[in-house]
């Protein structure tokens, strides 16, 4: 828990003293401490911090109208409600501002602890998959195109993707769900496809609906061991790959700009496969 | 016909699209299709897995596209399918099949969804992840909107 920088929103001094020291001892950074909504409206913009509690009784308002003047100007910044007052109906409306848990006072170290560490596993997950990702979808490409069709196989990162590509021909998509969700696309032309189905099933009688199925089945073991390399990491991922959905046509773009990802060109003997594959971020909804 | 797939994407069109500011929503035809399907315009398919895996994809014609993402803008003039077009078309398919997921949950079906993944083109064949599609089309506001389902 150590880097994460929090700003304590409450009315009362003795409790924010309880809260800093709870904590200080979790080797958290206190940023900034605020006793009403207009200080706190003023000191989040100042410091942003990563987490803020926020009581929510203050004497110029409500915890919640404080939550929705922050969230306005602060998006990354996540907010944990710690206050005496507690019913379903707070709850709901907290949830609604866009608070992500709800801590009741007196709070317990363990409590507090679990919940900070339940809102900010996700960001270090990410970290994870961020850093790993490409590595993994490359290591798991390269083998199965070795093992398979053999021969020469070079790997090139295309440095700066547009937001859309145009098909070689035949294109494979495949969701991967977890607590960060993704996608992979793989595209080749058809001559390409057909040439290492027939390589794989060493016949050359292989049509193209052959290489539509060789295609699918290929991303999805591409998919499927990046994602097993992945989770083996971090088990926390729990990455899995939804079944392939093949496209064929001319003239077929596809967006890849719209999230984080990143784009290969294979070069093989039998021609170039396009592999696109990117993440976003997920985010804990309520704890 | 296994209205069971098909019920909770119709549930989310008629739930999601008035809450949009569409008016209209007629479901036209509902359908069992094979593996392969054309479509031209622009597709979404977003991944499923859970209690029941597949996929789902999403076809609109490209002018119904460029209105539903004026709608979904506010009565923003939409001349061109741009990225900010794109975004919104691809928000609305997360939508759908997010609300789809909150319907299969009320059957004790947990599902999760993968982000989408946006094809533009004309006669795009799609294969499936299954033999069997659902399809639904639906006329928006005068828009048809063709959703194909396959889940096992």
């Amino acid at each position: 828990m150590e880097n994460i920088r929090v700003m304590i929103v409450d009315d009362s001094t003795f409790s924010i003293a309880v809260l800093k020291r709870m904590l200080q001892k979790d080797g958290i950074e206190i940023v900034a401490t605020a006793l009403n909504v207009k200080e706190a409206i003023q000191k989040a913009q100042e410091t942003k911090p990563d987490l803020i509690t926020m009581d929510m009784t203050l004497p110029d308002g409500d915890g919640i109208a404080c939550t929705k003047e922050i969230l306005k100007h602060l998006h990354d910044t996540k907010i944990i409600a710690i206050s005496a007052m507690m019913d379903e109906e707070i709850i709901q409306r907290a949830r609604k501002v866009g608070i992500k848990g709800y801590l009741q006072k007196p709070v317990d170290q363990t409590d507090l602890d679990a919940a900070i560490e339940r809102l900010f596993e996700g960001e270090e997950l990410y970290g994870v998959l961020k850093n790993n990702f490409e590595e993994a979808f490359k290591e798991s490409i390269f083998s199965f195109l070795k093992r398979e069709i053999g021969g020469q196989v070079v790997i090139e990162k295309v440095v700066e993707h547009a937001m859309t590509t145009v098909s070689s021909g035949v294109s494979v998509a495949i969701g991967i769900i977890g607590r960060h969700d993704g996608r992979l696309i793989m595209d080749m032309s058809e001559s390409t496809a057909l040439g290492m189905t027939r390589k794989i099933l060493q016949d050359e009688g292989q049509q193209i609906d052959d290489a539509i199925n060789f295609l699918s089945e290929f991303t999805n073991v591409i998919g499927g061991n990046a994602c097993s390399l992945l989770n083996g990491l971090n088990r926390s991922l729990g990455l899995r790959v939804s079944p392939p959905t093949v496209f064929r046509g001319k003239d077929i773009t596809i967006s890849i700009g719209d999230i984080m990802s990143e784009s290969f060109v294979i070069k093989t003997d039998l021609g170039d496969v396009f592999m696109n594959v990117g993440f976003q971020k997920g985010d804990v909804e309520w704890m | 016909m296994d209205v069971a797939i098909i019920n909770p994407f119709i549930a989310s069109v008629t739930d999601i699209m008035p809450q949009l500011g569409f008016e209209n929503i007629i479901l036209k035809e509902q359908s069992e299709k094979s593996k392969k399907i054309v479509a031209s315009g622009i597709v979404l398919t977003l991944g499923i897995v859970g209690d029941k895996k597949g996929n789902v994809a999403y076809a609109i014609d490209t002018e119904g596209a460029k209105q539903i993402a004026s709608i979904m803008m506010m009565g923003m003039p939409v001349e061109e399918l741009d990225d900010m077009a794109k975004s919104a078309i691809s928000e609305l398919s997360n939508m759908l099949t997010a609300n789809a997921a909150i319907n299969f949950s009320n059957d004790n079906i947990t599902v999760d969804i993968s982000p989408p993944t946006m094809l533009t083109g004309e006669s795009i064949e799609l294969s499936m992840s299954r033999e069997q599609v659902m399809c639904v089309e639906f006329d928006v506001d005068g828009i048809k909107i063709e959703i194909n389902v396959a889940l096992d």
